[in-house]
């Protein structure tokens, strides 16, 4: 996957140069182990700041909503799914853009190596054939990377970029047989009661700082509704309902454009698994519209539109 | 608790479902006192924030009520907040709201019948859950 | 000052008896990550930390602070008066803060204890707490303490401080508040010459390994007006998602918001966190928004952090180096590059 660092410096120079963009987004290398930095290239010398590896898991396209300069993007499965959102939800021009697909095999958890790291701390991080070396004071120790992948990556079935001008290495093949909702189902089989203790007990700690909406690439309200304050439809305070209600709006809000990033849940200061809330959306809009989420320029969102038939059981 | 009285916030359309209750009323139909109604120019006006404003208030329940399909004064508002009710219930009953505290009906101006029963219905349903215990904002307790 | 030493087969003696004492907040595994709370045995203690997720700053200044009650009933002839929220200052103690945190909130006493504004809760909870602190033997690749004037055996903001050393601990107290608090421990064991010597050897080492990576003084010489049109932001905020992370995770950070919060017929004025990183902190009745662009946004809260702060007050930074905001950016926003950027005179 390091070869996509060769190639993405060698299409920003090239673009830059033939005057097709204006700027490029990707990322710089990090100043700490796990992390990477987004980043937008303006010119030629800037061009080889550009990186990529394996903790490049925060969604670019959230840098994308309301630029009206030509802009080349690197896009992963997911990433440019979002893209696809927000060509057809108008936030973005789709001519303006030249996409930069990045056939992807998931990106790294800093969580779970940390994890597995048991309070020892990294100080670098390689990645080689499938495998990552950590290392820090007097200690180096190796992963597979399949052992400490986002776990929305892990279920992911869209690994290669859906639409795309040029692509940085050969599409990847996709995961057959994955259960994504596993972790849903079980939630549904549990009591109401159940369900309230378990999301009370998921939000506990959240500290309403609100990275998880704003490093979402779908989130670009010119207004939150937790900003809105007149009325104010959401409290602002760390209490368990406003807390919830929170959550839950946000979740709502991504009805229908949610592509299961996990921007939201890699962002969170306090590991809040988010994505519990929007993965239940997801499989509903699966099971009652059929839509899958960023697949097509051609269709509408399912809720941008209906049908006659739709199902309204629920309905007296 | 002997002497509680479930409180239902009602959305109801301007064009249909209030109509519904107006001729109910005129009608002199009977059906318990508990709703609270809530004109809205039309389903797809509802906002799933007025849904939770009205439980974070002490709401026991909540019934949204519009044009049957096909006779929306808007055409397709109704149809629009079909999808997204379908989805806001799953999504409410997922995180652990009991299904009978969420009802939506179609019922037209002249279904004043079908307002009155859906009404006994819904208070009944609610009732039999007892006092809302979830998404209610109470004071912090803390320091 | 008095120092004593006691084995580390004897922590959870000298915890419980400290309990026995007074109210106890310690470093508490919740968790993957680690939080400032109240124990109740010896054992919730964890001092095997490195440092907490949260800084410990909400101990004295609360996420929630409930500063006002009030009623709306109609005929209640108090309606509508504020009455102050009875507190809890019992005496307590914070055992195992680690040095930068105690630091922080000297950082902040200018803003919430000063000759014309006091802040009653800030006030009384300082007077409240003896802070005994736990020096870092190994500091983290992200802790930059001596960079920022305090460090990782820094006993400023402390009453009392423990060294690790290994088979023991070394208690140092540095106030008398700290001395009193050691002698009612009945704490009188001499520090063998062994552990002095390697408390000493690890101050050393754990100093060694930080260096100084920015010159504060550097951003202090600069002029302000020319800092804040330096075109290093545009770079910088680019990333930027104008998340709460960096400032609801910073020790220093203090600023707040206030709300009325009423259910039914009684209400309450809290006191909320609040982040210079939100459109929403600025935002005037009008409309008008001073900050409305997250360049101003994110310029702000490095130029409080590191300039203005200097500038008003004449004592260092508002930054204490714990590194958390490093940590947790969810996109690698690091204050440190910002900081060698600002004095524009890298010396790592």
């Amino acid at each position: 996957m390091l070869a996509y660092t060769e190639k993405i410096r060698e299409a920003a120079r090239r673009l830059l140069a033939e005057n097709r963009v204006d700027v490029v987004i990707g990322y710089r290398k990090g100043t700490i182990p796990f992390a990477n930095e987004p980043f937008l290239a303006k010119s030629s010398e800037q061009v080889d700041r550009l990186y990529w590896d394996g903790f490049c898991g925060a969604n670019l396209a959230n840098y994308l909503p309301k630029r009206t300069d030509r802009v080349a993007i690197v896009a992963k499965g997911c990433d440019s799914r979002n893209i696809v959102v927000q060509v057809l939800e108008n936030q973005i021009s789709r001519d303006n853009l030249y996409i930069l697909g990045a056939p992807c095999k998931g990106m790294l958890d800093r969580r779970a190596i940390r994890k597995a790291l048991k309070g020892k701390e990294a100080t670098s991080c390689e990645e080689e054939d499938g495998k990552i070396v950590v290392s820090g004071r007097g200690f180096s120790t190796s992963f597979e990377r399949t052992d400490v992948l986002q776990e929305n990556c892990t279920i992911c079935i869209h690994r290669n970029p859906v639409i795309y001008d040029e692509l940085l290495g050969d599409l990847v093949p996709e995961q057959q047989g994955v259960d994504r909702y596993e972790d849903v189902r079980k939630v549904e089989a549990m009591s109401p009661e159940e369900r309230w203790r378990y999301f009370e007990e998921l939000t506990a700690s959240c500290i309403r700082c609100y990275a998880c909406r704003n490093a979402c690439p779908m989130c670009f309200c010119p207004t939150c509704f937790v900003d809105e304050s007149t009325p104010q439809w959401v409290g602002k305070t760390i209490n368990p309902t406003d807390t919830r209600t929170f959550h839950f709006l946000r979740a709502y809000h991504l009805g229908g454009r949610c592509t299961d990033c996990g921007a939201c849940e890699r962002a969170c200061p306090v590991g809040i698994k988010v994505r519990q809330f929007t993965k239940k959306l997801e499989k509903d809009i699966i099971e009652l519209y059929g839509y899958e989420v960023g697949l097509s320029l051609e269709q509408r969102p399912p809720l941008d539109t209906y049908k006659p038939g739709d199902p309204e059981s629920f309905i007296k | 608790m002997s002497d509680w009285e479930p409180k239902i916030v009602a959305f109801l359309c301007n064009w249909c479902s209030y109509g519904g209750a107006d001729l109910a009323g005129v009608s002199r139909m009977q059906y318990p006192a508990n709703i609270r109604v809530i004109r809205v120019p039309c389903t797809g006006r509802v906002n799933p924030k007025f849904i939770l404003a009205a439980m974070r208030h002490g709401a026991d329940g909540v019934w949204v009520s519009g044009c049957h399909p096909g006779d929306c004064h808007y055409i397709e508002g109704n149809l629009y907040a079909r999808r997204k009710f379908a989805l806001l219930k799953n999504l409410l009953e997922h995180v652990g709201i009991e299904p009978d505290r969420l009802h939506f009906s179609w019922i037209s101006s002249a279904e004043a019948t079908k307002f009155a029963e859906t009404a006994r219905a819904v208070v009944g349903a609610v009732r039999a859950l007892g006092p809302a215990k979830h998404f209610i904002k109470k004071l912090a307790e803390v320091a | 000052m008095l120092e004593v030493y006691f084995q580390k087969a004897k922590l959870n003696e000298v915890i419980e008896q400290l309990i026995r004492l007074l109210r106890v907040y310690a470093p508490v595994l919740k968790g993957a990550y680690h939080e400032f709370a109240q124990i109740k045995t010896a054992s919730d203690a964890d001092l095997g930390f490195q440092n907490t997720r949260l800084s410990p700053k909400g101990l004295f200044h609360p996420h929630l602070e409930r500063m006002f009650e009030f009623s709306l009933a109609k005929g209640d002839p108090q309606a509508s008066i504020l009455r102050e929220v009875p507190k809890d200052y019992s005496p307590s103690v914070i055992l195992g803060i680690r040095p930068c945190d105690a630091r922080a909130f000297q950082v902040d006493d200018v803003n919430f204890d000063t000759s014309v504004v006091k802040d009653p809760w800030w006030v009384e909870r300082r007077k409240s707490m003896t802070l005994v602190g736990l020096a870092c033997n190994e500091p983290c690749s992200t802790c930059f303490c001596t960079t920022v004037g305090t460090g990782p055996f820094d006993t400023n903001g402390l009453d009392a401080v423990l060294v690790d050393v290994g088979d023991g601990y070394v208690v140092r107290a540095v106030t008398e508040r700290g001395e009193e608090l050691v002698l009612k421990l009945g704490l009188k064991d001499l520090v063998p010459d062994e552990a002095a010597k390697k408390a000493e050897e690890q101050k050393v080492s754990a100093e060694q390994s930080l260096g100084r990576l920015f010159d504060t003084e550097a951003i202090a010489k600069r002029d302000s007006a020319e800092l804040f049109n330096a075109g290093f932001w545009e770079e910088v905020q680019f990333a930027c998602i104008n998340c709460g992370t960096c400032t609801f995770l910073c020790p220093t950070c203090w600023c707040f918001d206030i709300q009325d919060e009423v259910s039914g017929e009684q209400g309450e004025r809290v006191r909320l966190w609040d982040s210079c990183m939100f459109p929403l902190f600025t935002l005037h009745g009008s409309g008008h928004n001073p900050r409305s662009q997250k360049l101003q946004r994110v310029r702000q809260r490095f130029m409080h952090k590191l300039k203005y702060y200097q500038d008003k007050y004449h004592q260092g930074v508002a930054c204490v180096g714990c590194g958390r905001c490093v940590t947790q950016c969810p996109v690698n926003i690091d204050i440190r590059s910002v900081a060698q950027l600002m004095s524009a005179s890298c010396i790592c």
